[in-house]
């Protein structure tokens, strides 16, 4: 009896992280081409990305209905997600951390247009991996409901690489050295001109 | 000589409590000659500790002091909050992020045994200045740091300042009573670590205002170092034009008067090295101070991670771990005092088993926590326990032995950061498992590691499940530290002085009901 009540909790607090659309539950019924070539690398801050998403017409007539937005987003490949698990795939969508980066952000779904596309640049924030390109389709809760994405279910293929920015400039360079300098010599500057104090007072 | 091993703690009884704010003058004698701010002894030392006081030189040197290593702590864990930004610009692997931390607090335990001898040659002042002022670049090298081997290696190189806890402490005992220095010490150790929890609030915050004036986020991170470089370089100038290493003045414009029977290192170290006591504290502190610094390393990116929280919101939770060292460590040496009031060394023993134990289970718990207001309760009730066993531990090291004092808490010190060193290698650089299941085994260890606080057993005095030998009483112990040769010597006389006054570790009603039988 005891038991069963605790089960009962239990799978309440369950059901209760588990709001969150799953992956799995997604159709891909969305085409995701983007301007990278398999391999490329692209430098953050400089080269841009342009995508192009559409409906995949062998799905029936209506499975649109639903698609109010479409977010799009880059996505770590599977190398760069190994010993990080700070990128780790879960099925759960709002624990999801594979796609962390936003190209598009909630644009509006227009069916009938057939050309959908998006030119922007890659954000000085993005960090150095490989990665593939996914649109999420949204219905008007915000809620995933469909997807498409640039490479196959492995994601293996049509990979390509961003290379971040160091993050370095020469600026911060300069006055790194600067004040470091100026540490070491105030430092010794003190010590022998204390030193050479003492001997003086000590010789008089 | 000034400095030679174990002469800071010349003088101390073993009576006196953990947490006297000062001693009274039929006890040690007042100077009446000398014009300090407070009242001093005949070696011009404080025998008052005045909180709030910045007078020359003794409450100043106390200010100068604590600020120096509180620095050092901010520093050192200056890139633990800013972790999920690094490990981006970087490219950082989990193993990268703790081969990092392990490196953090590796470098100290080389660098304290170094500066014990650094003070004994400059003096604290200049071993202070020079330690502060020479890490200043390290720190500033971050701006440089273009790989992971860059980042292991400046994360290493900063965090020798964390000797600044010798010079700290050494500095303390040449201008503080030894009836005080147990308070005065363990205020300075406490409120240093704080630095530990006060950069995880600072860092984050500097990154955000340095991010909304425009920077992009992989170079916001390093603008960030450059303040707590800046506070080394001010720290060190404070310590050169405020500071004196003695009351009366500067070591190299003075004279030492004043004799002390000088002891040769080769023996002490001997007999830090023989008493196995020693290396059960050397032990157990790696698992309260050790999983401390541990904490501090990866408890904001835990919260960062496991909960889905801004960076500066996960440094504010992480900031109240380090934060409790306020009052945790001094509760941990009062509650070791207060038990021995009642129960003697054996209240001690058990205070600090249950104040550590206490912490591991909070440990285990926290790494298990699924929602974050316990994972934030978890979390303080671990801290409290670690940071309060660190100062019990301090409330029965001064007992393993009075002619190796300084070698045995130097010893436990180091264990200090080896464990430290230890745990995060082996819990939190695999990428097998998750930061949160790392906590959980990082607490069971806490608890298996604090077991062996069951086998110190003081002859005089018992264990935790022992009574004390039949007919042995302070002076057997003691005594024994010194040679036939050297008892003939008279070199032995402190020690008799010292178990006579550390009768209360017995503790309730034994201290009266117990003849002393006449010296050996």
């Amino acid at each position: 009896m005891a038991i069963r009540a605790f089960l009962i909790v239990l799978s309440c607090l369950a059901a209760a992280t588990c709001r969150g659309a799953t992956f799995s539950s997604l159709q891909q019924t969305l085409i995701v081409t983007a301007s990278p070539q398999p391999a490329q690398v692209l430098k953050a801050g400089e080269d841009e990305i342009t995508v192009t998403w559409s409906l995949n017409s062998t799905f029936p007539a209506g499975v649109d209905s639903s698609y109010k937005t479409v977010t799009i987003k880059l996505c770590y490949a599977p190398i760069s997600q190994k010993y990080r698990g700070w990128r780790k795939t879960v099925d759960n969508l709002v624990k999801d951390k594979t796609c962390q980066h936003k190209i598009v952000a909630n644009k509006p779904y227009i069916s009938s247009s057939s050309n959908n596309t998006f030119t922007s640049t890659v954000l000085r924030d993005v960090p150095t991996a490989t990665y593939f390109i996914r649109a999420y389709a949204q219905n008007s809760e915000g809620d995933e409901v469909a997807y498409g994405q640039t490479t196959d279910s492995h994601k293996a293929v049509n990979l390509f690489e961003i290379q971040a920015i160091t993050g370095r400039h020469v600026s911060l360079d300069i006055a790194s050295i600067c004040f470091s300098a100026f540490s070491i010599l105030s430092l010794f500057g003190f010590f022998f001109l204390e030193k050479r104090k003492s001997k003086a007072s000590e010789s008089k | 000589m000034e400095g030679s091993p174990g002469t800071s703690m010349h003088g101390v009884t073993g009576r006196e409590p953990v947490l006297a704010f000062s001693v009274a003058s039929p006890m040690v004698p007042t100077d009446k000659t000398a014009h300090f701010d407070l009242p001093v002894d005949s070696e011009h030392k404080a025998k008052k500790f005045k909180l709030f006081s910045l007078a020359n030189p003794h409450m100043r040197t106390f200010h100068l002091s604590w600020i120096s290593f509180f620095t050092c702590f901010v520093s050192t864990f200056a890139a633990a909050p800013l972790v999920p930004i690094i490990r981006d610009n970087l490219n950082l692997t989990k193993g990268d992020i703790g081969n990092a931390g392990v490196a953090s607090v590796s470098g100290s335990i080389f660098s304290r045994l170094v500066m014990g001898a650094v003070c004994d040659l400059l003096g604290p002042r200049y071993g202070c200045a020079f330690l502060v002022m020479m890490t200043a670049p390290t720190v500033f090298c971050m701006s440089f740091v273009s790989s992971a081997g860059g980042y292991v290696a400046v994360r290493f190189m900063i965090g020798f300042s964390l000797a600044t806890f010798v010079s700290c402490q050494y500095w303390m005992s040449t201008m503080f009573n030894s009836q005080i220095i147990g308070l005065v010490n363990g205020t300075a150790a406490g409120w240093g670590n704080m630095g530990g929890g006060a950069t995880q609030l600072l860092m984050p915050l500097l990154f955000e205002i340095i991010k909304s004036a425009g920077a992009t986020p992989f170079t916001a991170w390093r603008i960030a170092f450059f303040i707590p470089g800046w506070l080394h370089i001010i720290m060190g100038l404070l310590v050169l034009t405020l500071g004196q290493d003695l009351p009366d003045g500067n070591l190299s414009t003075l004279q030492k008067k004043g004799e002390v029977a000088k002891d040769k290192f080769g023996k002490v170290l001997w007999y830090a090295v023989t008493n196995y006591r020693t290396w059960i504290f050397v032990l157990l502190y790696g698992y309260s101070m050790g999983v401390e610094l541990s904490t501090d390393n990866v408890i904001a990116e835990y919260f960062y991670d496991r909960f889905d929280l801004k960076l500066h919101t996960a440094g504010v939770i992480a900031a109240t771990f380090g934060m409790a060292n306020l009052l945790a460590r001094p509760f941990g040496g009062f509650a070791s005092d207060y038990m021995a009031r009642h129960f003697g060394m054996r209240g001690r023993l058990w205070t600090l088993w249950t104040l550590q134990t206490m912490g591991g289970v909070f440990c285990i718990l926290l790494g298990r926590a699924t929602s974050l207001p316990v994972a934030i309760a978890h979390m303080i009730i671990f801290s409290i326990g670690a940071q309060a066993a660190c100062g019990a531990t301090f409330g029965v090291v001064p007992f393993i032995s009075r002619r190796s004092l300084g070698i045995i808490s130097g010893l436990t010190g180091a264990g200090g950061n080896f464990g430290s060193g230890l745990t995060q290698l082996l819990f939190f650089t695999n990428a097998k498992h998750s930061t949160g299941t790392g906590l959980s085994y990082m607490g069971i260890m806490i608890v298996a590691c604090t077991l062996p606080v069951a086998a110190i057993h003081f002859p005089q005095w018992g264990s935790m499940f022992f009574p004390p030998s039949k007919g042995v009483v302070e002076e057997h112990y003691y005594i024994k530290e010194y040679t036939e040769d050297e008892r003939e010597k008279n070199m032995h006389l402190g020690n008799i002085k010292f178990a006579e006054n550390s009768r209360s570790e017995r503790g309730g009603n034994r201290v009266v009901s117990e003849a002393t039988p006449p010296h050996a």
